[in-house]
Parts: structure tokens; C-alpha cells; sequence
């Protein structure tokens, strides 16, 4: 059997030592669901919040099921784009997209399952709540855009607490797009 | 000694798959700036040793080969950076 001697042993340690320490270790695969599901987010606060109000007919409720249809469509043709193109796709960033659609689908779980618990406004603020979990967990990872988008939504939800009435729905709305709409924005400006 | 690890071209596979999930054969090869044979080669005595495994698709209408560090793989790297170390004493 081949045998190596301790200076060997040591370069190959250090060599491995050396690789870690550059594979990068990104989270991010394209800041355009970011934007999508943020605008998308803030939109259909602003919509659901009108319609009930009764500013506009409940009819337009319709256009937040098209606007959800057109994001997700999105999100899946661009997914599967990416996945294709992707070269190295890391364990943190799986890890990461088994935490987004978690937190995303028990988000979804509580709007259409658990209406008559979160009723009204809550059924927004769980969405920025959510979103605020994501932008928190890419931060935890040294991501500083993703730290302070994920406390801009969280600072939206308190300011709504404060609020009242249309306030409460542009605090959630505002935080939904300049956090988590923000975040893609800062992330597609970012270089590589 | 893993006598399959003690190449440093395979070494250097394994730690570069260690933290990922799946890469592909270009982006390997632009990590460890090895030509396409020669990394061609290690990766196929790493796959029959059940070390890597392998993914074979088509993007584009082009081929993609990908590699993933299998549970095997993973535990003999684990044991021979053991070994590696206790060499150091």
C-alpha cells in the first residue's frame, strides 16, 4: 500500500484546509424572486385591503389570483432555468430553499386554511412574517443586504401594529416591497 | 490510508464536493485547473469506488455531466484526514 510521510500528509491537509476556506459559499440564485414575491406580496396587501374597504369591487380580487398565477409561473420557468445553468449548487443553498418553502407554504397554509385565525390585516402581516424569516436566515449566513432588508420588514410589522386603518396596510405593503423587493433589487445590482 | 484519496487530484475532488451538492464537470475542472482528461479519469475511479456520483443530462441540447459527494465518499474522506492528521502526531 502506498504510504506517505508526514510533510505529505501536512501539504494535502493544507491543501484541503485551503479549498474550504475559497468554496464559496452563496445563497442567492437570481434576486428576481425577490422582486416578483415582493411586488407580488405588497400588491395583493394593498388589493385585499381595498376590496375590503370596499374602494374597489370584490371582482378585482381576480387580478391578485392572475398576478399570483403569473409569479409563480415565473418562479418555476426561471427556477428551472437557473438549476439547468447553475454550476455548483452548494449544501447551505439547498438547505436555504428547504427553509424558503417552508416558511413560504406554512405562509400560504395560514391564508387559505386558517382564515377565520388570521383574519384581515394578519393574513398580510403572516406573509411579511415569513419573508421576514428568509431575509433574516440568508443574513445569518453574512449576507448584510438580506440583514437589513429582513429588519425593514420586521420594522414594517411593528409600525403597522402602531397604526391604524390604510396606514396598517402601507406599513405591511411598503416592508413587503422595499424589504423583500429591495433585497432583489440590491442583489441583482451586487456583482459576483 | 485510503489509497484512492492519496492522490491529490482525487483529494482535492472530494473537497471540493464536500460542501456542495452537485457540480459540474467544468466547474470542477476550473477549480482544480486540471485538463479534461486527466480530471475525467479520477472522477471515473471515484465513481466506481461508489466515492462520487454521477448525473448525466442535457441542457440546451448540450450535455451536462454533474457530481455529487456520496455517503461513502464522504466517510472515507472523514477517515483518511483522520489518518492524515495522526500522521502529524
Amino acid at each position: 500500500m502506498d504510504r506517505i510521510d508526514a510533510s505529505e500528509a501536512r501539504e494535502h491537509i493544507e491543501m484541503v484546509a485551503q479549498i474550504l476556506a475559497d468554496t464559496e459559499q452563496r445563497l442567492c440564485a437570481g434576486g428576481e424572486f425577490f422582486v416578483v414575491w415582493g411586488l407580488f406580496s405588497g400588491c395583493i396587501t394593498l388589493l385585499v385591503h381595498f376590496v375590503s374597504k370596499g374602494a374597489l369591487a370584490p371582482q378585482a380580487i381576480w387580478i391578485g389570483a392572475a398576478l399570483f398565477v403569473a409569479a409563480l409561473v415565473f418562479s418555476v420557468w426561471r427556477g428551472r432555468a437557473l438549476r439547468a445553468s447553475v454550476a455548483r449548487r452548494s449544501l447551505v443553498q439547498r438547505e436555504f430553499f428547504n427553509v424558503l418553502w417552508l416558511t413560504l407554504g406554512l405562509a400560504f397554509v395560514a391564508n387559505v386554511a386558517l382564515f377565520n385565525i388570521f383574519s384581515g390585516i394578519a393574513s398580510a402581516a403572516i406573509w411579511s412574517f415569513a419573508e421576514a424569516i428568509v431575509l433574516l436566515y440568508i443574513g445569518m449566513h453574512g449576507n448584510r443586504r438580506a440583514q437589513v432588508c429582513g429588519i425593514t420588514v420586521v420594522v414594517s410589522m411593528v409600525v403597522a401594529n402602531f397604526t391604524r386603518g390604510d396606514v396598517t396596510a402601507y406599513a405591511l405593503a411598503a416592508g413587503m416591497i422595499a424589504g423583500y423587493g429591495g433585497f432583489g433589487v440590491a442583489e441583482l445590482l451586487t456583482p459576483e | 490510508m485510503d489509497e484512492l484519496l492519496l492522490s491529490k487530484i482525487r483529494l482535492s475532488v472530494i473537497a471540493e464536493l464536500l460542501t456542495s451538492d452537485w457540480i459540474a464537470f467544468s466547474e470542477l475542472q476550473r477549480s482544480l485547473d486540471v485538463t479534461q482528461g486527466n480530471l475525467g479519469a479520477h472522477l471515473s475511479k471515484l465513481v466506481e469506488a461508489g466515492y462520487v456520483d454521477e448525473q448525466k443530462s442535457f441542457v440546451n441540447r448540450r450535455p451536462l455531466t454533474q457530481y455529487r459527494l456520496a455517503p461513502k465518499g464522504r466517510a472515507a474522506f472523514v477517515a483518511h484526514v483522520h489518518q492524515l492528521q495522526s500522521l502529524l502526531g
